[in-house]
This record gives structure tokens, sequence and C-alpha cells, in this order.
């Protein structure tokens, strides 16, 4: 049976992960508080590799350490999700394995010896379908927390980098927004003038009960956005039921991470925006009076 | 102290034409210092200014990347030289073999105290060259990092961190990824690319660096053009904003979701 090996640093969200590498014998590598590895065990693995407590080690510091066990019992693939920590976990095993690594992976498959996943290319312009013989490393939406089983923990002794602590961590100061759950989501972009104008597609976000985006210059540009309500290909990838995008000419960048909602509206003042191509209805118009009046329809509907 | 910069040379995506087959014809997309490079640079020359470091760019890629344009536009963005390795076997490298042979690179230069990279890059977009070349290294990486201060051997790296922010302490060598927005790099004036024209760039041949071969072998075995999902592409005109605003809410209710 082909070995798969699982890296998980600090969350135990991996559902998805062990979703896809089902018909293997899968082990997870586990760097976190035992809490974590607890869960990991409970997620359809059949063992977990618990690096110990880690107590103010920032996670990355054990990278060598991951690299080294998983090097040394040569998984035919090994997944991690897309999160900070797991990718430095991910990029350290693909070092020691000299493993090409893979994100944007929409499929992975175990066959015959060889590993082959489907994914996106170029930002999603394209798709290819690679075989691999030999180690690889993919990189994939983590999704949540399994519910499976039992799997032994065993603990290995920690040997974390020495030449890195952490002096001070700050929360959040707001509460982080999860766009990938949202129904409907109301997003901008550089149509609109002035921040000020913002009120506009609040309102219209308000009348649709919607959560608010952008498009990646109101968030890395200007500032009117903070990073996580931006929807991009280096953003959030979202899956509304119902995706408005008000001045957002459909930068492909942009595009491809609302590509998965349900019904897409596009208001934009320029009959020829690429965006047009890829929605279900194009309004041609100044967002100036459609957007106030969309929304004014929309409360007098309610 | 020695900071080094990886930066790749590379096209816009945006500006490649696809054929329905998912061929990719990148002939009219331009190359450029990829876009999130240049925070990386900015960060550099900040810490480099503060240290009385040296700061060297590192670049792997075809022959582009060893083009006048190319060490220019790198150069001018604050970079005291450039060390490149082009080839053309080295066109269309993925992030694996990318890293191991900037981990050559950063080798053969020597003395390195730091390595900065830039997010992701503007075409494979894959945020894992940083990370892989840190464990080629067998050197610590972050990623997200806001800003960078200190010298050699004690450095502080303020990062990103679940929402929050975090600071930490390097006492060695280490890899670090910058955040998109940890600054604005500003747009080289005719100045920069004047004295550009003046600083050294070293072209370092394949064969002159240890280079550590993949484990594995890749296959493509199909390609095809971007899943889109057949749209309506319905065009509303909206010169009468209230007509079209009723048109809007009543195909949005048809099609039940709001």
């Amino acid at each position: 049976m082909s070995a798969t090996y699982i890296l998980v640093a600090g969350d135990a969200r991996i559902g998805n992960l062990v979703a896809t590498a089902v018909g293997t014998s899968i082990t997870a590598v586990v760097v976190g508080d035992r809490g974590v590895a607890e869960a990991v065990a409970a997620s359809g693995v059949e063992k977990v590799v618990w690096l110990g407590d880690p107590g103010a080690t920032p996670l990355e510091a054990f990278a060598g350490q991951v690299a080294a066990l998983t090097a040394a019992a040569r998984p035919d693939l090994v997944l991690a999700p897309s999160r900070p920590a797991d990718l430095v976990l991910a990029g350290a095993v693909a070092a020691r394995l000299s493993a090409p690594v893979y994100t944007m992976a929409s499929a992975v498959r175990v066959a015959d010896g060889a590993v082959e996943i489907d994914r996106s290319v170029f930002g999603g312009i394209a798709r290819e379908t690679l075989r691999i013989h030999g180690p690889v490393v993919v990189i994939g939406d983590g999704g949540e927390v399994g519910t499976d089983g039992g799997a032994p923990i065993e603990e290995v002794t920690g040997a974390p980098a020495t030449t890195i602590s952490v002096i001070e961590t700050l929360p959040p100061e707001h509460a982080p927004v999860d766009l990938s759950k949202a129904r409907r989501i109301v997003s901008t972009g550089r149509g609109l003038k002035d921040q000020g104008d913002l009120s506009i597609t609040a309102r219209l976000g308000e009348a649709l009960d919607a959560e608010l985006a952008c498009s990646r210059p109101l968030a890395e540009g200007v500032g009117w956005f903070r990073r996580d309500r931006y929807v991009g290909v280096t953003g959030q990838k979202v899956t509304p039921d119902l995706y408005v995008a008000v001045g957002i000419s459909g930068q492909l960048q942009h595009v491809v991470g609302a590509r998965g909602a349900r019904v897409i509206v596009v208001i934009n003042s320029d009959e020829k925006c690429p965006y047009f191509g890829e929605a279900d209805y194009c309004v041609v118009g100044d967002l100036y009076e459609l957007v106030p009046a969309l929304t004014a329809a929309l409360t007098e509907a309610n | 102290m020695r900071i080094a910069v990886a930066y790749k040379w590379a096209p816009n995506p945006q500006d490649a034409l696809v054929g329905s087959d998912g061929s990719v014809d990148w002939r009219h997309a331009k190359a450029g210092v990829s876009e999130y490079d240049p925070v990386a640079i900015a960060l550099g020359r900040s810490l480099a200014d503060a240290s009385g470091a040296e700061l060297v760019g590192l670049s792997v890629g075809g022959p582009d990347v060893a083009s006048p344009m190319a060490k220019k536009s790198a150069l001018a963005r604050g970079l005291d030289r450039a060390v490149v390795v082009a080839d053309a076997s080295l066109q269309g490298l993925g992030a694996t073999e990318t890293a191991l042979l900037l981990a050559a690179l950063v080798e053969k230069i020597g003395d390195v105290d730091v390595v900065l990279t830039g997010d992701s890059s503007i075409d494979e977009g894959s945020r894992m060259v940083p990370t892989v070349l840190a464990g080629a290294l067998g050197w610590p990486a972050l990623t997200d990092v806001r800003s960078v201060s200190g010298t050699a051997g004690d450095l502080s790296v303020e990062r990103n961190h679940r929402g929050g922010s975090q600071v930490l302490r390097l006492t060695g060598p280490a890899v670090l990824a910058a955040a998109v927005d940890a600054v604005v790099p500003g747009v080289p004036g005719v100045r920069d690319i004047l004295a550009a024209g003046k600083k050294p760039v070293e072209e370092v041949a394949l064969t002159a660096l240890v280079r550590r071969e993949l484990g594995s072998s890749v296959e493509r075995v199909r390609i095809a053009g971007p899943e889109v999902r057949d749209r309506k592409r319905r065009m509303i005109e909206g010169s009468d904003a209230a007509v079209a605003a009723h048109e809007i809410v009543a195909a949005l209710r048809a099609d039940g979701v709001i």
C-alpha cells in the first residue's frame, strides 16, 4: 500500500487531506500542543507522530526535524494544508526529499506506484494533469477537522531550531473574517472613486445581508479594506450563492477567487469589461446610480 | 553582514493567451521583476542601510534573467549587485528546483546572513520557494514578514500571525518571505535606472553550481483550459437605473439567491 504523510502545524483541520489520501496508509506528523495531536488522531489517520509540546517555540522551528523523520519514512505522497506554518514544514520536507511541490491541486490520485495531480496553473488561466513517479508534496485546502477513529499517538522528542524565539505575540485587532462561508458577497473594485463612496456598497451589502469584499488594489493598494476581505488568487477564494462585483473590471487575478459563486452580477460602466465574460448578469451603467437603485429595489421588495 | 534577495524575472499570466486546449502562449506577456519581489528588495534595502550590510540580488531562470533589461530593472530597485544563473534549461522551473538552485547559489556566494523573498511569484504563485529554500539551506523560514531590523546574529522580525502579529528574535541565518504589503516600494526614477547600469552583475554558469537534482520524475499527461462555469452573460442596460434594478431583483429571485 502507498504511504501518505500529512504535515500539521498547530491546526487540526485536515479533513480534506485525509479524504484525498483515502486508500493509502496515512501518518500525520503533528507540531503543536497535545490537543491538536489528539484531534488529528481522531481524523481518520492511521498513526500520529507528535513532536511534543512546543511551549513558546514557534512551530516553524520544528521544520528540520519534521523533514528528517518524514524523509526517513520515504512516503509516496506528502500532503499539507495551505496555512503559513504548514507551508514551512512542507518546504523543508520537499527540500529533504528533493521532491516537487504543487499547490492549487483540485484532485490527487495515488495509483500504480505513481501520483496523479490535477491542478490549475499560472493563477488559474489553464489546467494540467501531472503524473509523478517518486515522492511528491501537495498543498491543499485543509478543510475541517475530521471525525473518524482514534489513531495511536507516538510522541517523539522535539528538537527545534534554537536560533528562533518568540518575543511577543499580539492578538488580532479585529476578529478575522472568513468569507469562504459567506452566502452572499458584495465586492468593490477600483471603479469606486472615493473611500467615502464605500457607503453605497455597504448599504447594498446590508440590503442583501451580504458580506463585503474587494479586489486587490482596494486592500493592498489604497488600504480601504483589510486584507482578509480581498478576493483573488492570492486572497480569499469564495463560493457564495450570490456575488455582486461593483466596479471590478475582471482582472484574472480577481475573477479566479470568485469562480465558485453560483450567480455572479457584475456592475460596470464599460460594456467591454472582461468580467462580463464570466458573469450571469452584466449590468452596464453608472455604479453611482445603479447601486443605490438596486439597494432601493431590494429594500422595497423586502 | 550580507543580505540576499531572491527575485524572479517573470511575465504576468494576465497577458498570456490561453488556447481552448490549455496551451499557454507567453509571447505577448512582457516579463518584469515579479510583482511582490520589489517589496522584498525594499525591506532588504532598509535593513542593509541601517546595518551597513551589502544587498545582493539572486535570480535563476531562462536566458532572459541575464538580459540588460532584467538586470537594470532589478538593480534599479536598490540592490548593490546581482548574481544570476541564466540558462535555457531553467525556463519554467518548478518551485523545488528553483529553490534548490537558489540554495546552491547562496552557498556559492557565501557569508549570507539572511535571504529575503517576495510572498509569491506572479506566474507560479506557489509561495513555496522561500520555504523549500530554507529547508535546503537547513535554515528556519518565516513568512508574511512585515519588518526586519538589527544585525547579523541578532535580528528582530515582525510578521503577521493568525490575524494579529508576532515579534521574533533570530540569532542565526534565516529565509524571510515578505508580506505582500510590508512596504510600498517606490517606482525607480531615472537616476536609479542610470545608477543600475553601473552596478556589477555576475553571471554564474549552471555547471559551476553544486546542483541537487529532483528525486522524482514528472510527466505532464494532459493540459486543459481553465475550468469556467457556463454563465448566462445576460446584458442588462443600466441607463435607467430603477428599471435595471428591478430587472436584477426579478432575475435573482428567479434564481433563488435572494
